[in-house]
């Protein structure tokens, strides 16, 4: 067993993954009229992702073995795939689907800032909460349960930075403060996990080894619980908060390429407002 | 006019990550205390529960003080204001029972870990309280003297903001020292 | 050098700082420009404290086996130095500069919350009093470090009051600290003149912002920290103290989570001058203000999350320590962005080496260097190496004094001529700038060898190995230099203020809004505020067949 091996191997493609994948990729390009846009292509990047991600070893991994796995995985199935996805949808699309689909209006609730930051972070901590973790562990067909749920609530999360309906946006600085506060509440559970003694996720300290792979787990590759665990809680920390950084810095570089509004201000009669600060 | 509510807001946003450095003291010395003076051994959550009720009605009168000053109505605002105070004062008075009550069992601040990061967190809350209180009292004293005709006041406004973090604080401070430790 | 007539010749003398008003109407001045000028005032007397300090430091470190200085002076001397500098010299220096200019820059009549301001300036003046005050008691002063790292701090380790006064001192200049992050966010945020929009900031004034919001979140750490201490060291609590349950390395994590953001709010200001100095001398705008802003945000937002590098000797593990170096080293990224948007500036340009330049351009060499050694230390393995070395030791140097007092040393030749109505002269200038440049790399290039050939920092003297002494000595003939070009500065400033050519509105012939008044400003910062049509204002007044938005 290599760690070559270990990454080659052990790929399932669930039959109701891969519908599910399809569906999409053709719901958009019907709904799109048959086009191949640049939205369309960065959404089926998207789309594709989710199919990787679900039918690696990632997946198989963190279901047993390794916290780290399965950290990795909601990561991407939480912040970057559904970012993929938003900034892969157009607003023709929205209009389309809202006309098919008119309990779409409900994002427009949930997609508020304050609503959708709660969901957002509320459910990252609640599903660290170390008895619902184990419960859910054990529990395999929960398992398309909580992807669906994990892009839908990312998806929701990610709504007021990118939202494909740009009016529904806030505003750049207030969005850096957005993700921000998320990326600070993100690290404080990273922080929490990294330095907690090992087992917080009892599953994970002794798994059955049905794969036959803990040996070299454990022993190639030194990868103990408690190794384990850093590496989950450092996982969702570090690069945790780059992915915020970058959508951060995707919102500044757009807000800097808007061109500036004209003011109105002709040279002549400007300028003679003295800003009143009359508190003294 | 400078912009007092903002100042507020990012004031508290900044004590906000005070008291989250009080509090991740306290979750990592939770568990540590083998013998000795813990939250589940030393703690009364439901007197400290009841007490907390009265903060967290508190909340709801300065609420209603604000409603007051929007429709004009002097007498209500400085009754709310009132009951504010009042509802204030019984939870720091429940506080410093729950203190006295330690003390008297000789869990102080140098017990151990638990002792103190329980007092330095229920102690920097208590404190904020108290600050609140002070300006409700200033508040409540101008509106008496007649100040505060509304229907818009900063002055009002800004405390109530403070005055809603505290509470805000409270009940993360009470979820984690005692529900954390008895649930 | 054109001076556009945006302000109507003044009929009646202004009130200056030269008119002499009394003590009083400074004690309880709440104007911007007054308390600008104490808050920079105060900082020069703290830095020839803290230079003084120094200079003692390197004397006793001259030769091996040294006794001119006992060694528990000596840890009182490099405590009080680092906490002197960083504390009540280069974070004032950039609030007070701030203080004075943001208003100015925004178009406004002064900050949003003037009391407040007066409040922050008292706050950290007397925190450092008291912190002084410490010199004279019977214990003397703070010794630890300018960490103060626990258990050393506490009993029974440290068992003079010397911590404690170090506590409440920073306690009360960080609560002022905190104060003036806030009243620059209201301010920047609410009384921007029309026409300056969030994009057409000055990009001192975005480097401020980004400051204040840092300010803002991490002091409240180091205060929770400070407390701690106190109640550790006063009330006997159990925080830090591994005899009794306690955890010394949380001290740490709390600490070096502030520690490490306050690096860049030591320096982002500094960047915010170098930024507004590199155009005008290079008579081009910046080259890629976008970049240089988002830049700016992205070291702010990055600075939070790897404070753990500073703690890579104490054994957090492997992982943790792998991340963290990763980390660190992105940070590079952004501030190497900046550095080739200010060299991009610079190319092409018709460059004026007046000294506000000069000291621009050695900022740029000598923080280059002091970010490469960061770099270097950023790895795991030569951390554990260099830690607690004179490499360290030379990397603080380069970043805090090769860059951010070298920014304040440009920012102060260029707006002493706004802020008194005077140039400094030229001639002392340059006497300054090369011996500074001189005394400063003599001083502190040598330390990267001491430290790699195993010298510690903080030890009073040291054995004669071979060459260390050589190596010292130098280090402290630079350092000799350098107190000898801190004087010529001084003596710059006075002699200036008293017969410096008188400097008009506009001397450097600048763009942004603090040149469309007169020098120094009146009270009321601005008779007519320039309309605000893009980021130069005053370069679109007078090319209004070029402006630089159409």
């Amino acid at each position: 067993m290599t760690t070559w091996k270990l990454l080659a191997s052990y790929w399932s493609f669930e039959p109701w993954m891969i519908l599910i994948c399809t569906v999409l990729i053709l719901g958009y390009l019907v709904l799109d009229n048959l086009r191949i846009s640049r939205a369309f292509l960065i959404f089926s990047t998207g789309v594709l992702l989710l199919l990787l991600s679900t039918s690696s070893p990632l997946n198989i991994l963190g279901r047993n073995y390794l916290f780290s796995a399965s950290m990795i995985l909601h990561i991407i199935l939480l912040l970057v795939i559904p970012l993929i996805l938003l900034i892969g949808i157009s607003p023709g699309i929205i209009n389309k689907l809202s006309n098919f689909l008119p309990s779409l209006k409900v994002f427009n609730i949930l997609g508020k800032p304050v609503v959708a930051w709660i969901l957002g972070v509320g459910t990252m901590w609640i599903w660290h909460a170390p008895n619902l973790h184990n419960y859910l562990l054990r529990n395999d067909y929960l398992q398309f349960t909580q992807i669906l749920l994990f892009i839908t609530v990312g998806l929701i999360f990610w709504l007021p930075v990118f939202s494909p309906m740009e009016s529904r946006r806030l505003s750049p600085l207030p969005s850096t403060l957005y993700l921000s506060s998320a990326c600070l509440s993100c690290t404080v559970l990273g922080i929490l996990i990294t330095f907690a003694n090992a087992g917080l996720y009892r599953e994970y300290l002794n798994p059955v080894d049905t794969l036959g792979i803990l040996n070299f787990l454990r022993n190639d590759l030194c990868i103990t619980p408690s190794v384990d665990q850093q590496i989950g809680g450092l996982t969702m920390w570090v690069p945790g908060c780059l992915i915020y950084l970058v959508a951060s810095m995707i919102t500044i570089a757009r807000w800097y390429r808007e061109p500036e509004e004209n003011s109105g201000y002709r040279l002549h009669d400007a300028g003679y407002r003295m800003n009143d600060t009359n508190t003294i | 006019m400078a912009n007092n509510k903002m100042l507020v807001s990012f004031f508290i946003a900044s004590e906000s990550i005070f008291f989250l450095m009080l509090i991740l003291a306290y979750v990592n010395f939770h568990g540590d205390v083998i013998d000795g003076p813990t939250a589940e051994n030393s703690l009364n959550p439901v007197k400290t529960g009841i007490f907390s009720i009265f903060l967290f009605a508190s909340s709801f009168t300065i609420w209603l003080a604000g409603k007051s000053i929007k429709k004009k109505d002097h007498a209500m605002l400085c009754v709310w204001l009132l009951a504010t105070i009042i509802l204030g004062a019984i939870f720091i008075f429940g506080q410093g029972m729950e203190w006295a009550s330690l003390i008297g069992r000789e869990i102080t601040i140098s017990r151990n870990v638990f002792a103190t990061t329980f007092f330095t967190l229920t102690g920097f809350h208590g404190f904020h309280v108290c600050v609140g209180l002070i300006m409700l009292s200033i508040l409540l004293g101008l509106t008496i003297a007649g100040d505060f005709k509304g229907p818009r006041s900063d002055g009002i406004e800004c405390v109530s903001i403070y005055w809603h973090f505290v509470d805000g604080v409270w009940v993360v401070v009470f979820s984690v020292i005692y529900l954390w430790a008895f649930l | 050098m054109s001076r556009i007539p945006l302000v109507p010749e003044n009929v009646e003398p202004l009130p200056s700082i030269g008119e002499s008003e009394g003590l009083l109407s400074w004690v309880g001045s709440i104007d911007h420009k007054q308390i600008g000028i104490m808050y920079i005032i105060a900082t020069l007397v703290y830095f020839l404290i803290g230079g003084l300090e120094a200079i003692l430091m390197r004397i006793q470190l001259a030769h091996p086996n040294s006794s001119f200085i006992s060694p528990e002076i000596f840890n009182q001397l490099f405590t009080m130095h680092g906490t002197t500098m960083i504390f009540f010299v280069v974070m004032p220096f950039l609030i007070g500069v701030g203080v004075y200019l943001v208003p100015l820059m925004i178009g406004a009549r002064d900050m949003a919350f003037p009391r407040l301001n007066a409040l922050s300036f008292w706050l950290f003046l007397f925190g450092g009093l008291l912190l002084y005050y410490s010199f004279f008691t019977q214990s003397g002063a703070p010794d630890v470090g300018w960490f103060a790292y626990a258990p050393l701090s506490e009993k029974p380790f440290s068992l003079n009051n010397g911590p404690t006064y170090w506590a409440i001192g920073l306690l009360a200049s960080g609560i002022g600290s905190i104060a003036s992050g806030l009243n620059n966010i209201v301010t920047i945020l609410t009384l921007r003149t029309p026409g300056m929009t969030m994009r057409r900031l000055p990009l001192f004034v975005w480097m401020i912002l980004v400051t204040s919001f840092l300010l803002i979140f991490v002091i409240p750490i180091i205060t929770a920290a400070f407390f701690m201490l106190l109640l550790d060291r006063l009330f006997e609590a159990n925080f830090f103290n591994p005899a009794s349950g306690g955890s010394a390395i949380l001290y740490q994590h709390f600490f070096w989570g502030f520690g490490h953001p306050e690096v860049y709010i030591l320096v982002l200001p500094a960047f915010g001058i170098i930024s507004e100095v590199i155009p005008v001398f290079s008579r081009k705008p910046i080259f890629g203000y976008e970049f240089v802003a988002a830049s700016t945000v992205a070291i702010g937002l990055l600075s939070l999350g790897v404070w753990a590098h500073h703690m890579f000797a104490v054994g957090l593990g492997n992982v943790t320590n792998a991340y963290f170096s990763l980390a660190s080293m992105l940070i590079a990224i952004p501030t190497g962005v900046k550095v080739l948007n200010w060299v991009a500036t610079m190319w092409n340009g018709k460059l004026r080496f007046y000294n506000p330049m000069l000291f621009a351009v050695a900022f740029i060499i000598e923080f280059v260097i002091g970010g490469l050694t960061g770099v270097a230390v950023a790895s795991v393995p030569i951390d554990w190496q260099a830690t607690d070395s004179y490499f360290v030791v030379a990397h603080l140097h380069y970043a805090l004094f090769g860059g951010s007092l070298f920014a304040i040393f440009a920012g102060v030749y260029y707006w002493f001529p706004k802020i008194t109505g005077r140039m400094l002269s030229e001639c002392l200038g340059r006497w300054h700038f090369w011996l500074t440049v001189i005394g400063f790399n003599f001083t502190f290039l040598i330390q990267h060898i001491l430290g790699l050939v195993g010298m510690p920092r903080r030890v009073y003297t040291y054995p004669d190995m071979p060459y260390w002494g050589t190596m010292n000595l130098i280090s402290t003939i630079g350092a000799l230099i350098l107190g000898i070009s801190v004087l010529i500065f001084v003596w710059n400033v006075i002699v200036s203020l008293r017969n410096g050519d008188p400097a008009g509105d506009n001397p450097w012939n600048a763009w942004t809004l603090e040149w469309a008044t007169t020098s120094p400003p009146p009270v009321f910062n601005f008779d007519r505020v320039p309309p605000v049509r893009g980021r130069r204002p005053l370069w679109d007044l007078a090319h209004p067949d070029m402006p630089d938005e159409k």
